[in-house]
């Protein structure tokens, strides 16, 4: 049996298939790209990672372990394209889906407002008697007859999967169970979720809607995990093929193909476990990401270099309240437009994005017929971009640039064209810094004592304003920042919650009772463990209550601990976060959680770049365009920069991926990790 | 005075933004009652440093906010770490209109000069009075409704008065919760204090001031000029009524006038107005609210700008008469004003209606509330009060929204209702036919039945739009009506009044809540045959109501398309802009 040291990981983009493989004894890497294939990416997929063993040199029955992040199920919901669903609820609450939590967003006018169409209409839901009360007492019995006829008329319309979602579910599954059971008898072919499986958690619309969501993407998604398993078997392959989930970990194709809407919010957590891998290994634990992309920008704190959870998630106009990495998602990026409203008495409003060139027409320097001016367009502006990009296969065009900015908003606002461009620049970065300032203060922490990590093709132009504007003094940016979603694969852990609520106030909650539930979920983890093969010396378990105040909406999470820990610990948890604690108000355990993370040995990090000083990666030089006047500033190419290669902005710094500005008054070098780590000496 | 530059303006208009999305998002997080942290019936607002609205919350029921507070302390008084807060209705004209909204304002210095203010609002679920929860159909005078806290200083230099809390707290039914709720809209408008101080220092209390006044005079001149393209020169009228005051007395009619001059001034006169009433429908109106409202509805998808005090001064001058429905003597009571400003709004979209033939969005129906208050089997009582969605009006664009309350506020899940309260949810669902038929449908109501799980309980409930239901306009029809009614199909069948108090459930008894719909929009005959058979499916619709109100014949599963053609070959002719009950120029 040959050895099974190589690992690949595979990110699927819309325009390229990446593919990294990695020799997991020895660190080395080697990366491939070939152009996707939308009709069945699987292609793609096996064809990118024939080529990175060709490359390597190496075979195909050598690869121990295939890494994947998908979002084929992100895509079929944000595109509204879902398999037709079914969804069998309790009698009398048919339209919990068509009501949902009856509000309309805060920032969304009242008059104008139109209520996204569900992804099941009501006319798809079928109701079943049958009632379990709120603390998992039976109070009317399941109808299996009623049942019996509601899946046959579910079947009947033509649906392809079937979502079942019964009040206080999360208190007692046995309904649940049992329609499942029936759903397999009377419906045999269709895709069927259950919501105590799903997301065992009170609020109904949050879990018939999380429910419903998974069923829907589950045929789209089975397939497609058993086609790319089929490609792979045919190419030789035989390793388990893992995917991305929200949490920021993987899991095996059986767990995702049951549950596959764990993957709808995980495009954005691979980068953020890759940022994290990167600055681990330069030996920085606290960083705040930016994956600044062409539409939009995802930031995340990571303090100690633990990644936080949250069950505040979103999909599209959806409520998606599974674990999910905690970050904030805003409307800013590369292709962001700039528009100026309206003339008014105080001039038109000029706002930068949510709406966006996307991939086409794209920034008008693209030349792709864009002429709208985009966060991009106002770089080239003021020379933050190199001519070409993509190692010279793209050119762009900066007097296309120069005529957007000029004639969207620098005529309309009397503004010289470089004050304009700089002007669309600090309105993006303002609504980044707001996003920051979200998941930093408000998240108890002080972002100064942060650096930045910022990556995604738009990410390294950015990192210096937005570290300025934040009174951060170091910006880390990764080896290869616009593809750091594979590097985020290849370092993902297994990783699964196990919660149960209990609801129980703190002074009365008995130790052994605790003990008990902690002790269920962990032989649930176990389970777990062995399902996905996971050696015992590799298990970590976790134990957390989440807790707080008596009839408050919100808990916080504390490591589990004796009682007077417990409260001690979410009192300080509370302070630091809102700013007060209620001392003569009682606590709550809502929840407990184990969190089990099954570790896969990381690769040995890249090996550092080979030596070379800024002098040497010297390609050439630009006018940009500063606060005060023009300077030429050198052009440089990352891969010459040797580890403990060092310079001043102004510079630009290019790479296949990415560009990098160093700002004036940072100072640039190259860590041993390979990292580029920009430190602000004042001036600028 | 440091101009601000349109970029710099931006950011400040951000910046804003984002403090009033943390202060609300700290308030969701610790709130401890539901009615602010489940139903979020909570607003945050930036002043200048006069005490003028230039960020506000999306929502139109704002008046004057900060003058209240500067009549008792003037403004050169104040320091930093000051906290003011009232909920005095009468002594703020307005500015709340009823007392369990509490109103918490800081001024925000640089170094010491004061560059603005910012709020915390929030409404408290019990601050004592004749009944839990405070509001009640059966109060005959504001003082029957609750504690009223004055303009006062709260905190001095960062210290707090904690006596003034103290009496606060005593005088609620709930003090655990009024508790938490007080510490969470204190440390949100601290939060917000902070952020805003963040902003001045960054571009100088000059350029901050500018951007304020930017601000303003942007939505000024944004209203003015929606105003200007709306009404011609003179006077439109409208008037619609609200059924009654819970005490046996309405309708009560709300006539608005406004005029433009020949030289672009606009008038809004409401004098009118039925007399006020002996029950607590009457809505203290801060004379900015009608401009606050029409400011909302002129800024729909105006990218980039944000409802402010700039939209009341739009309108010149706002005349009400003393001792009508919309400005009540005190002490008048005024807790369910909530139905009389719903209908306001529903008329001022009848103005414009009026004055664009037509196109305006049709009817509402006013946000449902209901109490119930009893013993609950631990021997804790307990005050359940729950807001329930209703149907919007059909607009000239697309169907009214079905099942919404209000702006930002959620309902209450059934799961989370059956863990707190002694209720038994039976169903929740959509109240088919409530929905005005239209080319446009109106939003349908909602159904909700509560089973009683307390020995015994009182039941407040307030619907209205039961006797003058949301009209619809352009050819549509008004929206259905709202009921409330305890065992229905039993011999003890009991139809309760729909504005009413004092009703005793006890065990097993079964409250079923109906709400109502909005009007619609646009002739129904014209509504597409496919979109009222999915309407059908859905449970909108009857397929009694397809055929008799859109002319559209549903056999089994299907349209029957001969037996349609026929119908529609005949519509009825709109004798009258607006229709209620029957077409007619006038609802009221």
């Amino acid at each position: 049996m040959p050895s099974r040291d190589l690992i690949v990981a595979v990110d699927i983009g819309g325009t390229f298939t990446d593919i990294t493989l990695q020799d997991a004894s020895t660190g080395q890497a080697w990366t491939a790209k070939t152009p996707s294939t939308p009709r069945d990416p699987s292609e793609a997929f096996v064809t990118g990672v024939r080529l990175a063993l060709d490359q390597a040199g190496r075979r195909a029955a050598q690869i121990g372990r295939v890494l994947h992040g998908t979002t084929v199920a992100t895509n079929l919901i944000l595109e509204d394209r879902t398999a037709p669903t079914a969804l069998i609820t309790t009698q009398g609450f048919r339209h919990v889906l068509e009501i949902g939590r009856a509000d309309l967003p805060r920032r969304d006018n009242l008059w104008a407002w139109i209520k996204p169409k569900r992804p099941v209409p009501p006319s798809r839901v079928f109701e079943v008697p049958g009632r379990i009360g709120p603390g998992g007492e039976e109070l009317i019995p399941f109808d299996a007859a009623a049942m019996r006829a509601a899946a046959r008329a579910a079947a009947a319309t033509g649906v392809r999967a079937v979502a079942v979602c019964f009040l206080h579910a999360f208190a007692n599954p046995a309904h649940e169970r049992r329609a499942l059971a029936i759903l397999a008898e009377e419906a045999p072919g269709l895709a069927a979720s259950a919501s105590s499986d799903v997301l065992p958690v009170v609020r109904e619309y949050e879990r018939s809607m999380a429910t419903v969501l998974n069923a829907a993407v589950m045929p789209a998604v089975s397939t497609y995990v058993a086609r790319l398993e089929e490609r792979l078997a045919e190419a030789g392959i035989a390793a388990p093929l893992l995917l991305m989930k929200s949490n920021g970990g993987v899991a095996g194709s059986g767990a995702i193909r049951r549950a596959p809407v764990q993957t709808a919010l995980s495009g954005p957590a691979a980068g953020v476990v890759g940022a994290r891998a990167m600055a681990e290994a330069a030996g920085v634990p606290d960083i705040i990401t930016v994956d600044i992309g062409g539409t939009s920008a995802d930031i995340c704190l990571i303090a100690g270099g633990r990644i936080g959870l949250t069950q505040s998630g979103r999909v599209g106009p959806w409520p998606l309240p599974l674990p999910m990495v905690d970050m904030v998602t805003i409307g800013a990026g590369g292709g962001s437009l700039a528009r100026v409203g309206p003339k008014g008495a105080g001039g038109g409003a000029l706002t930068v994005g949510p709406a966006s060139a996307g991939a086409d027409p794209g920034p008008a320097c693209y030349g792709k017929g864009g002429t709208e001016p985009t966060v991009t367009d106002a770089h080239i502006v003021l020379g933050h971009l190199p001519p070409s990009l993509l190692g010279g296969r793209m050119a762009l065009d900066p007097e296309r640039a120069r005529r957007a900015v000029q004639e969207h908003v620098a005529t309309p606002l009397g503004l010289s064209l470089e004050d304009a461009a700089r002007g669309i620049l600090a309105i993006a970065d303002n609504n980044m810094v707001g996003a920051i300032r979200i998941v930093s203060v408000e998240r108890g922490h002080d972002p100064r004592g942060f650096a930045l990590v910022p990556f995604g093709g738009a990410g390294p132009l950015h990192g210096c304003a937005l570290a300025e504007l934040l009174g951060i003094t170091t910006v880390l940016i990764p080896p290869a920042p616009g593809v750091l979603c594979a590097q985020g694969l290849l370092a993902a852990d297994l990783k699964a919650e196990f919660s149960r609520t209990i609801a129980t106030p703190l002074d009365q909650a008995d130790p052994a009772a605790l003990e008990a539930a902690f002790a269920g979920l962990e032989a649930e983890a176990a389970a777990w463990f062995a399902a996905e093969a996971v050696a015992e010396p590799d298990r970590t378990t976790t134990r957390v209550a989440l807790m707080r105040y008596a009839e408050q909406g919100f808990e916080l999470a504390v490591p589990f601990g004796p009682r007077d820990a417990l409260a001690a610990g979410f009192a300080a948890a509370h302070r630091a976060l809102y700013g007060f604690d209620l001392p003569n108000i009682a606590i709550e355990i809502v929840t407990l959680r184990v969190e089990a993370a099954g570790r896969i040995p990381s690769p040995a990090p890249m090996p550092p770049p080979a030596s070379g000083t800024a002098a040497d990666a010297r390609i050439g030089s630009q006018p940009m365009a500063l606060r005060d006047g023009m300077a030429e500033a050198p052009i440089l190419d990352r891969a010459r920069l040797g580890a403990g290669a060092a310079l001043d902005g102004p510079a630009i710094i290019v790479q296949l991926d990415a560009t990098t500005l160093v700002a004036p008054g940072w100072r640039a070098t190259v860590d041993a990790s390979g990292a580029l780590l920009l430190r602000r000496h004042g001036g600028g | 005075m440091t101009a601000c530059d349109p970029v710099s303006l931006e950011i400040i208009r951000g910046a804003a933004r984002a403090a009033q999305a943390e202060m609300e998002a700290l308030l969701e997080r610790t709130a401890m009652s539901a009615f602010i942290r489940e139903k979020k019936d909570f607003y945050t607002a930036l002043f200048d440093a006069h005490g003028t609205m230039a960020v506000g919350s999306d929502l139109p029921i704002f008046g004057d906010i900060v003058g209240p507070v500067a009549k008792h302390f003037p403004l050169e008084t104040m320091r930093p770490g000051d906290l003011y807060w009232y909920s005095d209705c009468y002594g703020s004209r307005g500015a709340v209109s009823h007392s369990n909204d509490q109103v918490f304002l800081a001024p925000i210095f640089l170094g010491q000069v004061r560059v603005g203010f910012v709020m915390g609002w929030a409404h408290f679920s019990d601050i004592g009075g004749l009944r839990p929860g405070s509001l009640s159909p059966d109060a005959t005078d504001h003082f029957q409704e609750g504690i009223i806290i004055p303009p006062v200083r709260l905190m001095r230099d960062g210290v707090t008065n904690d006596d003034l809390l103290r009496t606060f707290w005593r005088n609620g039914r709930f003090p655990d919760q009024s508790q938490g709720d007080t510490r969470a809209l204190m440390a949100a408008v601290r939060l917000g204090e902070r952020r805003v101080e963040e902003i001045a220092a960054r571009f100088g209390a000059d350029v901050l001031a500018d951007a304020f006044r930017q601000l303003l005079d942007r939505t000024e001149a944004t209203v003015r000029a929606k105003l200007a393209a709306t009404f011609p020169v003179g006077t439109t009228r409208f008037a619609d009524a609200i059924d009654s005051d819970g005490q046996g007395n309405g309708p009560f009619t709300l006539r608005l006038a406004l005029t433009r001059t020949p030289d672009d001034r606009f008038i809004l006169d409401a004098t009118e107005t039925d007399d006020q009433a002996p029950g607590p429908v009457n809505l203290l109106m801060h004379p900015d609210v009608p401009g606050m409202a029409l400011g909302l509805y002129f800024l729909q998808g105006e990218l980039g700008q944000v409802l402010n005090a700039g939209a009341p001064r739009a309108i010149d001058e706002v005349i009400l008469r003393e001792g009508s429905l919309l400005a009540p003597k005190p002490p008048a009571p005024l807790g369910l004003r909530g139905l009389t400003m719903m209908r306001l709004l529903a008329a001022l979209h009848g103005l414009v209606a009026v004055a664009k033939r037509g196109e305006a969005p049709a009817a509402h129906s006013a946000y449902v509330v209901i109490a119930l208050r009893g013993t609950a089997p631990n021997g804790k009582p307990f005050l359940l009060s729950d807001g329930v969605g209703v149907g919007y009006g059909a607009r000239p664009f697309a169907d009214g929204t079905d099942a919404v309350y209000f702006v930002a506020q959620e309902n209450y899940p059934v799961e989370f209702m059956e863990l707190s309260y002694p209720v038994r949810l039976r169903s929740y669902a959509i109240n088919r036919d409530s929905g005005g038929a239209g080319l446009f449908r109106g939003g349908c109501g909602v159904v909700r039945e509560y089973e009683v799980m307390a020995e015994r309980a009182m039941l407040a409930v307030r619907v209205d739009s039961v006797r003058n239901p949301p009209w619809g306009v352009a050819g549509g029809l008004n929206g259905g009506s709202g009921r409330a009614v305890v065992n229905q199909g039993t011999p003890g069948e009991r139809e309760l009044p729909p504005l009413s108090d004092g009703t005793i459930l006890v065990r097993g008894d079964i409250f079923r809540l109906e709400t109502g719909g909005g009007g619609g929009w646009g002739h129904p005959f014209d509504r597409d045959t496919a979109l009222v058979l999915e309407d059908v499916r859905g449970g909108f619709v009857s397929p009694d109501a397809a055929r008799a109100e859109y002319g559209v014949v549903i056999t089994g599963d299907a349209v029957d398309e001969a037996a349609t053609a026929r119908l529609r070959s005949d519509p009825p002719t709109p004798t009258g802009l607006f229709h209620r009950r029957e077409y007619t120029d006038a609802v009221a």
